[in-house]
Formats: C-alpha cells, structure tokens, sequence
C-alpha cells in the first residue's frame, strides 16, 4: 500500500479580502478592517442534524477539576524554587523615605531583594520592592524587616478632588481628560426643547473589582540556560510567554507559556503583568524558578478594576414614547487609566443626540476590562433614564423599550422576557408602587449588545493517530468557559465519535496559534479554526482511504456507525479505517474562517426584586434572561455562563463597589469581608434562555452581554417596587431608605 | 518547627511545620496537597474548606496543630474515601458537579463539594434553602450558583433512587407538564425521604 505525506498545508497565499468588523483587543471593542482569506466559506451542519454540539455536553475537565488533580498556576511547585512577596504603596502618592536593604536581606532565606520604586510612589498599591526567600513564610519577614517608610504627598482619589481647581497632578497632563464627543448637540438640544417629555438626572456607578477566585501570579521555571517555561494565571498564554522571553533575555521560541487552569479572569488577566515581569527579573538573576501570586488584599488594589462612571444624561420623547433627543455629560473614573464607557444612547435609537465623556484621573490603579469593558455603565444611564421617562410620561415601560429598541431583536427578546417575569400580571406598569407594604414588589428590564467577533489570526491544528484516536490543539485557554470541551465536541461530531474519543490539548504557547480571551473572542475565534482543521483533515483521511480502496474521495462520510461510502455495502470501523495510516497518523491545520462565526449577540433580561421600605431590604426573586448565542457549541456551558454574568451584575447592583477613605488614603474594602460578591443566599430564581430564533448558523462569545442589563433591571425594579429612585449603585439598604425620604 | 502527626485521607502523616502554621498552610506547602485552594487567607471566601472529623472547617483559620487527632478529608481523598467505603468511582457530589456544569473555572469547587459533602453527611435529604445556607460559605465568581444548587439535589435524588427534579437548563427540552411532574414526583419522594429520616441517623456516619 503507497501512502502519500499526510500533512495539508495551508495553500499558499490564497488572495485575501478586507471585511470591516469589530475587534476586541485585550477585552476592548475597537472598529477595525482587517483582511480575510478568500477561501471556500466552510459551514456547520444544520443545526436539526447535530448530534453533539448544540446539546449538553458535560466537560471533559470535569473529572480533573472535582478531583481536585487541575493544576492552577498557583499549584505549581517546581525544584528549587524560590516564592516571592510584594512590597505594596500603602498611600495613593508618597516618597518613599526609607527601605532598609541590609536588613531584609539580613534575614534567614531570603535570597533576593529587588527595588522597584525608590522615589515616589503615584498610587495606591503601587509596587515598591519584591523580596524573594527560599519559603513564602522567610519572604514575608524579609517584606517587614524593609521597615518601609512613607511620607504621604497631596493625593486625589476621588471625583470632587481631581477636577477641584490646583489639585494636585496624577503623572503628566490635566487630572480631566479632553472630551470625546458625537453626535449634534445643537441639533440635539433643539430636539430636547421640542419633545413631549423631557427628564434629566445624574447616574453614578462605582469601581467594581473582577474579584476572579484565583488571584493573578506566575511561576517563572528558570534555571539558567536558554531554555524556560512560564505558568501564568492568564487570558493570553502566547502573550505572556513572548512577553516574559523579553524579560529573560531568551528567544521567544525558547519560552513556553502554560495555563492549564486558571481561577477566573473577566479581563483583568492579559499581559505578564508588574508581578509577572518582577518574577522574571529575580529568575534571571538567580537562575531559579520563582513563584509569584497576589495575595487577596494586593488583588484588589493593582489588579485592576472597571472604571466607575458619573453620567447626566438628559432625554425627550413625543408622546407616543419615541426617543427625539438625548444629552449626556460623562466622567469616567479609571484612576492611572482612562477608563470605558460605551455611546448613549446605549442599545436604543433617538432622534439626535449628542455626548461629551471626559476621563478624571486619580491616584490609584488603572482600570483594565472587565466583561463587557463600558457597557453595564452605559446601560445604567440609558435604561434608568428610560424608566425615568416612561413614568413621566405615563407609558408602559416594556412599551417604551419596544418602541426605541435599536435592532428588532431586542422586541421579540423584550415580549418574551415580559411573558416570563409576569409583566402583564404586574400592577405597576405605567407608575411604580407605593412604599407602602412590608414587601413590596418590582420589575425592571434591560437590554444589552456586544460585538463578539473572532480573531483572524487563530489557527488549531487536528490529528487523527493511528490507533484511531484524536487529538485536537490550539494555544488558545480555557478560562473556565468550556474551550476544551467544544474543542473535542467539534471533532466528535465532524468524524462521527463520542467526545470521549478527542482529546484537546490547549494553553500551551507553542501549539497553533491561539487568541487573547477576552471580550468573549475565545469561542469565534478558536472554534471556526478547529472547525476547519477537522474538514480539512477530513478531506485528506477521505483522499487517503480512496487510495487505499480504490474509491473515490468524494463518497466517503464518516458517521457514529463508522466510515462508509457511497459506492460500498460494508462500513468500515473507525478504529480499522484510522489502521491504514502510516505510523506517524494524519494532521491537518485550520485557519479562522468568517464564515463560521457569527457577530452581535443581544440579550434582554427582567429581574423581580422585593423591597422592605422599613428597613430598605432589597431582595431579587427571580431573574430572567433571553439571548442570541448563534449556534450554541455546549447549551450547558451556555447557559452557565449567561447565570454568571447575570450575578455579577446582581452583585454590581446591590452589593459592589470600591469604598475609599480619601483623607486616609486607603481602600476600606480590600478583602472579600467587606467587598461582597454575591453568595449562595442572594441567589434569586433564574431562567435562562437560549434565543433559539436566532438561526444565524455561526458560532458567537456568549460572555459579555449577560453581565451588562442585570444591574440596570435590577436598579428599575427597585424603583417600581416602592418608588425609591437610587441613582447610585450598588443599592445599598441606606440609599433606598433616602431614596424613600426615611432618613435625612 | 514543630512535628505534626495529621491523618489526612486516611494516611497518617508526619512532617514538621512552624508552630503557628495553619491547616491550609501545611497541606499546601508541606504535603502537597494543592487541591484545598487558597483564595483569601483570612476566612472570607471558602475556598480552602476541608472536612476535620466529617464536619465542614476552613482549612486557612484551623492551626495545623489542632487538627491533630482529628480525620481530615481534603478533595483529593473524597473519591479514594467514597471507594474505601465499598462505593463505585467518585463521590457522588463530585459525579453530580461533573454532570451539572456546576462548574467554570473550577476554583471554588473544591472548598464546596466538601461544603456540600458535609451537608449531606447530617442530612441526607436538603432543601434548596438546606443547600443554600449550607453553601453560603463558599464565594463562586463564575457560575451564578444555581447549577451548583442542581448538582447538589442532583446527588440527593439520585442516593434517594428517584428522578431529580428538571434542572433549569433542561426543561426548555422538556414538555411543561411533563416537567411539572417530574418536578413533582422529585418533590413528594424528597418528602417521604425527610420523613423516615427525620430525627434518624445521616445517610453517612
Ligand atoms: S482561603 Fe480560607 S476562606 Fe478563603
Ligand atoms: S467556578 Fe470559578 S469561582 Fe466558581
């Protein structure tokens, strides 16, 4: 039997064309053109003939994970290691007066000290120095025996401070930002004047923290030499290993990144980071491994966080509801950073509007993304603001939203979510209740939108062995999410195996090219590459049989009962087929392909919440969301994922936000005691549906739009509850009682 | 330094640790038992939680010293635990969280099967408010718990011999009525459950 070289190569050079889309870079929406290979567009089957994908599908790490066997990166222990601690600023600004070097280093196990701030620190939980010993008990002894010294400098952490005439400057340039604008205003102001209905208000959202269960860090496997391996608690292994091969002084070929499982990122986790690169600097010195994770409390403040946002945002509409005009006025709240905060009027059409956004910097860390980077703040504004006009303006507020919607979409989502929250049951459509009952109940909705989209540049590459079994790869990571597991579902249903039968190999710098996840891109972008690489390798396993039989390559098609032909009775095992490859098997590379994907995903959700205007007591009952998906790969995983962006916005609601002592200088809720994620009592009921009137045939992130309308519903149905209007998340029980005028 | 003696897993082990060390301390960077996870180190998060003598403890607040004498039970021996005991593959807690999805990341997951675990050891039939309170210790970020929840009645059905009551993420497959029954029939053997045992022994000693 002759057999030909396995391997397909990718054609070279095919011509390529340029699409205009939106990217997500590091967890942020730009608009980008980038180009595509004019490739015979690949497809999923049709969804009716699925035998795998779109169903439940149990992951294949489960059994790793409920063992406790997964490997995080904070589990790493390799020979010789070394652990390391930070030295963090305890002030927003502060020179630093003294370090006392000899004497850390004085201490028993301590082996390095580096200084990574000698002057001035210019915010809060700024690294200043980096002790590393042979325990982590001898590394923190080394962090005391600095007895650091700090002599605070003028400092601003909050809003009224920074902007306030002479304040005291955050690194170069004004502390407030130049305004972004769009939009007419002259035009939009005229339309305000001319409506129906006007209502204008101050919203204000705080800083929310990612708050991921596994703090970030890395251990550095460096022992001299060329060669190292990084493990990084990341969304990006190939970006981290490049990065840390810079740090090292080694080639970047010689560098691997590992990840492979991480305890949660929500778009904190992109680079190496300041630990990651302190890690590699101690590495290469010593020529020993390091280990470097946060602590709790060093995650909250240099981690990262979403930027907190004030908005005054005006609006008009005639008097059948539609939006004439709309004016917003917008500060962004990104510390060090310029924070993010998605156009008004977000997700809704109006007749002209205009917005100017500024930035106001501060002396603390600077935002990073978080789910959906921009978009909750906006969606507050917008859906409050909306609310705050359907009162006014007596209209029924699933009405009002039916009526302004941007995409058709969101009209069959709002009908749908109505039916299901029990709208129509509801006694306060068009005015919210009275506080006047022990338990008053609420309903609020709102609407959200993300762009999703993958990356052109992923690429995954598919074996089938000898033996018969599978292996599918791509450095891309599995944040939790259910990479992996859609990976070996992919392949099953392409050659007609059980999932069990593929393994997927993944977080791995060195395998085909991967993605940075975030901004869910994860999914569209590594599964048309698997996608792709299964019908390529398909296609050259059909070349090879026909070879072998005598057969023509077109008829043969792999199903569960094996490998047939058209032209054949007999079927041929999967197992015997897969025997006549040569020993070293088949493999097959894929390329990202537009076709398989799809973008936009939107999502309507309600929440039911009670009050207790005597003590300001707000619980949610139940929480509702429908949204678009496109081809769900794992319903299951789908569907968890929708929950969990659903309590995250629950938490932004009612119980999140970075508390600030701006006299003292410090954060009062750095710890998970006093920073409240929500916890298995908050939990209301959840209905979770796919919106299956999405026939888009591609796959899409699922990630983001569940975390942005939670928290606007949630903040309505509040208001319609009792009539407590809380401008300001989260809605903590004092704020309902102002918000009732019980206390002054 | 001080000696330790811990039986952890059914193994008796020795090894030494300053004198101030916790549980979590030692499981981790002395024994190399990673799957107990370190998420606060101040009690707030439950990730570290471990069984001591069957019964739920945070393994960062516990001094590793007094835990001796006492049977510690980490996630890694759950599954050899449940076999020992003439038991077929893993817990039934962990299988149940496999299946359900209750699980992203998976960083919280060890600290709340062994809450869960704990839970069903003094009672073997929970409500959903049973299951909530006994979880409200352990923080997920990923999941919305509510799978978590399912797994944990799955595990509960399935040890009763009765059909668990349609999770969330399936009745959209499954007829209305149809799910109104099974949910029903979960509900009424649940009950009878509750009843024979009320006042009776855990299902686990
Ligand atoms: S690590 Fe023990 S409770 Fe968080
Ligand atoms: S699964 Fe990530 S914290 Fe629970």
């Amino acid at each position: 039997m002759k057999l030909e070289p396995r391997a397909v190569p990718l054609q070279d050079a095919p011509p390529k064309r340029k699409v205009k889309t939106t990217q997500v870079v590091n967890g942020i929406e730009t608009e980008v053109e980038i180009e595509v290979e004019d490739v015979p567009a690949g497809q999923w089957p049709p969804r009716a003939s699925l035998r795998v994908l779109n169903h439940d599908i149990p992951r294949v790490d489960g059994p790793v994970k409920v063992s406790g066997a997964a490997r995080y990166t904070h589990d790493v222990r390799v020979p010789g290691m070394v652990w390391a601690r930070l030295l963090l600023s305890p002030l927003p600004r502060a020179r630093v007066a003294a370090l006392d070097l000899e004497a850390a280093r004085a201490v028993p196990g301590v082996v390095h000290v580096l200084v990574v701030e000698r002057e001035e620190t210019g915010w809060l939980g700024q690294p200043v120095a980096v002790v590393a010993a042979e325990t982590l008990e001898a590394a923190g002894d080394g962090l005391r025996a600095l007895a650091a010294r700090f002599e605070p400098l003028p400092w601003v952490v909050d809003h009224a401070a920074a902007v306030r005439e002479g304040a005291p400057a955050v690194g170069r340039g004004a502390n407030v930002g130049r305004p972004e604008t769009d939009g007419d205003e002259a035009r939009a102001r005229a339309a305000l004047s001319a409506s129906a209905t006007r209502v204008r208000a101050t919203y204000t959202v705080p800083v929310q923290h990612h708050a991921s269960l596994e703090t970030h860090g890395v251990v550095v496997d460096y022992r001299g030499g060329e060669d190292a391996v990084v493990y990084c608690s990341t969304q990006y292994a190939q970006g981290f290993a490049a990065e840390a091969a810079k740090e090292l002084g080694l080639k970047a070929g010689n560098v691997r990144g590992v990840v492979e499982h991480m305890g949660g990122g929500f778009g904190s986790k992109f680079g190496l980071d300041a630990q990651g690169l302190y890690a590699c600097r101690i590495a290469k010195e010593l020529k020993r491994p390091v280990h470097l994770m946060l602590d709790r409390r060093a995650e909250f403040l240099m981690s990262g966080n979403r930027s907190g946002t004030s908005m005054t945002i005006e609006a008009g509409c005639d008097a059948q509801g539609s939006l004439t005009g709309l004016v917003a006025e917008a500060w962004k709240h990104g510390g060090l950073g310029r924070g993010s905060l998605s156009g008004l009027p977000y997700c809704y059409k109006a007749g002209a509007h205009f917005r100017d956004v500024r930035s106001v910097r501060m002396h603390l860390d600077a935002s990073r993304a978080m789910r959906a980077p921009g978009h909750p703040q906006a969606s507050f504004g917008m859906e409050s603001i909306l609310d705050e006009l359907a009162y006014a303006a007596g209209l029924d507020l699933v009405e009002i939203r039916r009526r302004n919607a941007a995409h058709p979409a969101w009209v069959r989502q709002l009908d749908r979510v109505a039916r299901e929250i029990g709208w129509d049951q509801h006694p306060h459509r068009t005015q919210p209740g009275k506080p006047d009952r022990e338990e008053c109940i609420g309903i609020g909705f709102g609407i959200s939108n993300w762009g999703s989209g993958g990356s052109s540049d992923c690429e995954a590459e598919v074996r089938i062995e000898k033996d018969g079994s599978v292996v599918v790869a791509c450095a891309a990571q599995d944040l939790g999410t259910g990479t992996r597991m859609y990976m070996a579902a992919i392949a099953a249903e392409e050659f007609g195996l059980p999932v069990a039968a593929v393994t997927a190999r993944l977080g791995d710098s060195r395998l085909p090219t991967g993605v940075a996840s975030g901004g869910s891109v994860t999914t569209p972008s590594v599964a048309p590459a698997v996608k792709d690489a299964c019908t390529r390798a398909r296609g050259a396993f059909a070349a090879h049989l026909a070879q072998v039989l005598g057969r023509s390559a077109e008829g043969f098609r792999f199903g569960p009962d094996g490998v047939r032909h058209d032209g054949m009775t007999e079927r041929l095992a999967w197992s015997k087929a897969c025997g006549t490859l040569p020993a070293e098997g088949l493999s097959a590379r894929g390329k990202w392909q537009e076709s398989l994907q799809t973008r936009g995903v939107r999502c309507t959700q309600a929440a039911q919440v009670a009050v207790d205007p005597g003590t300001g007591r707000v619980r949610v009952l139940h929480m509702v969301c429908l949204q678009e998906v496109g081809l769900a790969l794992n319903r299951l995983a789908v569907k968890s994922q929708i929950q969990g962006g659903m309590i995250q916005a629950l938490g932004y609601a009612l119980g999140e936000g970075r508390q600030l002592d701006s006299a003292l200088g410090l954060q009062l809720n750095a710890s998970f005691e006093e920073y409240k994620i929500p916890h298995a009592l908050e939990i209301p009921r959840m209905t979770t549906l796919i919106d299956d009137d999405d026939t888009r045939n591609g796959v899409a992130g699922v990630g983001e739009p569940p975390a942005i309308p939670g928290a606007s519903a949630i903040a309505n149905a509040v208001h319609n509850a009792c009539g407590a209007r809380v401008r300001e998340l989260p809605i903590t029980p004092d704020k309902v009682l102002l918000a009732l005028g019980k206390v002054v | 330094m001080r000696p330790l003696r811990l039986t952890v897993n059914g193994d008796t082990l020795e090894t030494a640790a300053p004198a101030h060390w916790t549980l979590l301390e030692v499981l981790r960077y002395r024994l190399g038992l990673t799957g107990s996870k370190q998420g606060c180190d101040k009690g707030d998060c439950g990730a570290c939680t471990v069984l001591v003598d069957g019964r739920p403890q945070l393994a960062c607040l516990t001094l590793a010293a007094l835990a001796e004498g006492h049977a510690i039970t980490t996630i890694e021996g759950l599954m050899p635990l449940h076999v020992a005991a003439g038991g077929d593959g893993p817990d039934p807690v962990q299988g149940a969280f496999d299946r359900c999805g209750a699980l992203q990341c998976g960083f919280c997951q060890p600290g709340m099967m062994l809450s869960a675990r704990a839970l069903l050891n003094r009672n073997p039939c929970p409500t959903r408010g049973e299951i909530r309170e006994a979880l409200s210790g352990n923080l997920c970020r990923c999941t919305g718990y509510t799978q978590i929840f399912e797994a944990v009645e799955l595990a509960v059905a399935e040890s009763l011999g009765v059909a668990p009551a349609p999770r969330a993420w399936e009745e959209q497959r499954m007829k209305p009525a149809e799910a109104q029954e099974q949910a029903r029939r979960a509900a009424a053997a649940l009950a009878a459950a509750r009843e024979r045992n009320d006042g009776g022994p855990g299902a686990r000693s």
